[in-house]
């Protein structure tokens, strides 16, 4: 298991850092702004919800970039190192790195090209290019990218039903809290229509169009006598996930 | 003994210029242009952001209908009112409002990431993202906010959704006192991120 995929209940960290910006540093600014614009010009978005015309936009990025890809990144970080690093921090390295094994750049252009700002950081960037790069990631943040396909076609659970959370096998990305697996709560929201996810999690399970539940888990059938009462806890689970509980946990 | 635990010399202008080197190549390569990322800063600053959440909220305050179909259908109701284009864009496809009620509060949270309603409530605030958070928030919601200064009566249920899936959460906070008089704007003008969280109330105008 990775510890990034189990932080729900992780005890012993101690207080919060309160820190209500979203950018602690300018530089931060910058690499937000690289992976949006990735996302926006990403080749997959020819087939999405929106139909973009992904194939007409002059840029040179002919990959697919989504939220998956950001977070593999972080998900397959040393854990110790996920905690030592901040959010940014985090970003930066999984994108540049991506970038570099996917030839767009090579390392060594890139720590020359570094060298050169960190001795002066005033020097400009280049400007210029072609405008509808531009339009097309506003485009994207304008229209989004739904997983959202056709009715769902006989969902296998309904609001009500006791479920419980599959102990799925470790993979490199899941979008199942870890705190979550092997317990059992009650169906609260069955939504309307089948829900995809970026790529496929092999083993895992999710990636096709499927049902989403949201689920309702109280904190002593997760936690115990840890658990702080007065409190419930909705998790939003893919159909992939779930298994009818069994009698005894009815 | 290995140092595990150190961080590059430089470690902040390492970063700065490894992001300006990673910035100058994707340009010069025409991966992007010139303007590409200031303008996403810039639409940031003027079409995503949290006076998106507050504005609906006030609806919310001063329309119990509007306040029902926001809570049943968000993006329908959302869509209503006269907002930015885009609040069904990127990060708002699939929008949830959770309103509080006497007796009960709400927290979004995201165990996983950073999940976070982009169109109305702009990017997230740096604690929202922390794994200290993140991982305590999920068990231990009430010693959290009470920490942060929210002390909920513990006869209030705390609702807490963790958003692991396509839905983006956000809160809407109960309507305080002191302000019956106030117009929508007026109104818009009290409602914070952090109360469209769930990790405060929004404060009584004052006096």
């Amino acid at each position: 298991m990775k510890l990034q995929h189990h932080l729900g209940g992780l005890e012993n960290l101690g207080p919060v850092d309160y820190e209500p910006r979203v950018f602690v540093e300018d530089w931060e600014q910058r690499i937000f702004g690289i992976h949006v614009a990735m996302m926006g010009l990403s080749t997959h978005l020819g087939d999405a919800g929106p139909q973009y015309p992904i194939d007409e936009v002059p840029t040179a990025f002919s990959s697919t970039w989504t939220w998956a890809d950001l977070r593999k990144g972080a998900e397959a970080m040393n854990p110790f190192a996920y905690f030592q690093f901040r959010y940014y921090e985090k970003w930066l390295g999984g994108i540049s790195g991506y970038f570099v094994s996917q030839g767009y750049v090579s390392e060594e252009e890139l720590e020359a090209k570094a060298a050169e700002f960190l001795q002066d950081p005033a020097l400009a960037l280049p400007d210029g290019g072609d405008e509808r790069i531009d339009d097309q990631v506003i485009r994207y943040l304008r229209g989004g990218d739904s997983p959202r396909q056709g009715p769902a076609e006989s969902p296998a659970f309904a609001v009500g039903d006791r479920v419980t959370v599959k102990d799925v096998p470790p993979t490199d990305h899941t979008r199942l809290p870890g705190n979550l697996r092997g317990r059992t709560g009650t169906v609260e929201r069955v939504f309307e229509g089948n829900y995809a996810y970026f790529c496929s999690t092999g083993p895992d399970g999710i990636g096709e169009p499927m049902p989403v539940y949201i689920v309702r888990f109280e904190p002593t059938e997760i936690w115990g006598e840890l658990a702080e009462p007065g409190a419930v806890l909705y998790g939003e689970i893919y159909q992939a996930y779930l298994t009818p509980a069994t009698e005894e946990q009815q | 003994m290995t140092v595990q635990f150190g961080y590059p010399e430089n470690r902040e202008a390492g970063s700065a210029a490894r992001v300006r080197a990673l910035e100058a190549l994707l340009i010069e390569k025409g991966v992007i242009t010139g303007a590409t990322v200031d303008k996403v800063l810039g639409y940031f600053e003027t079409d995503m952001t949290p006076l998106n959440g507050a504005r609906i909220v006030a609806r919310a305050w001063t329309d119990p209908e509007f306040a029902g179909r926001l809570v049943k259908d968000t993006p329908a109701a959302v869509a209503e009112l006269d907002l930015p284009v885009g609040m069904d864009g990127a990060e708002g496809e699939h929008l949830m409002a959770v309103a509080n009620a006497p007796g009960v509060h709400n927290l979004v949270i995201c165990t996983l990431c950073s999940c976070f309603p982009w169109p109305v409530l702009g990017l997230p605030p740096y604690w929202y993202k922390d794994p200290t958070f993140r991982a305590r928030a999920a068990r231990e919601p009430r010693v959290v906010l009470k920490e942060i200064g929210l002390d909920l009566d513990p006869s209030v249920e705390l609702r807490v959704w963790d958003s692991s899936g396509h839905s983006r959460w956000f809160v809407v906070p109960s309507r305080p006192a002191g302000t019956e008089g106030m117009c929508e704007e007026e109104l818009a003008a009290l409602v914070t991120t952090e109360s469209m969280i769930g990790i405060a109330e929004v404060p009584a105008p004052a006096a």
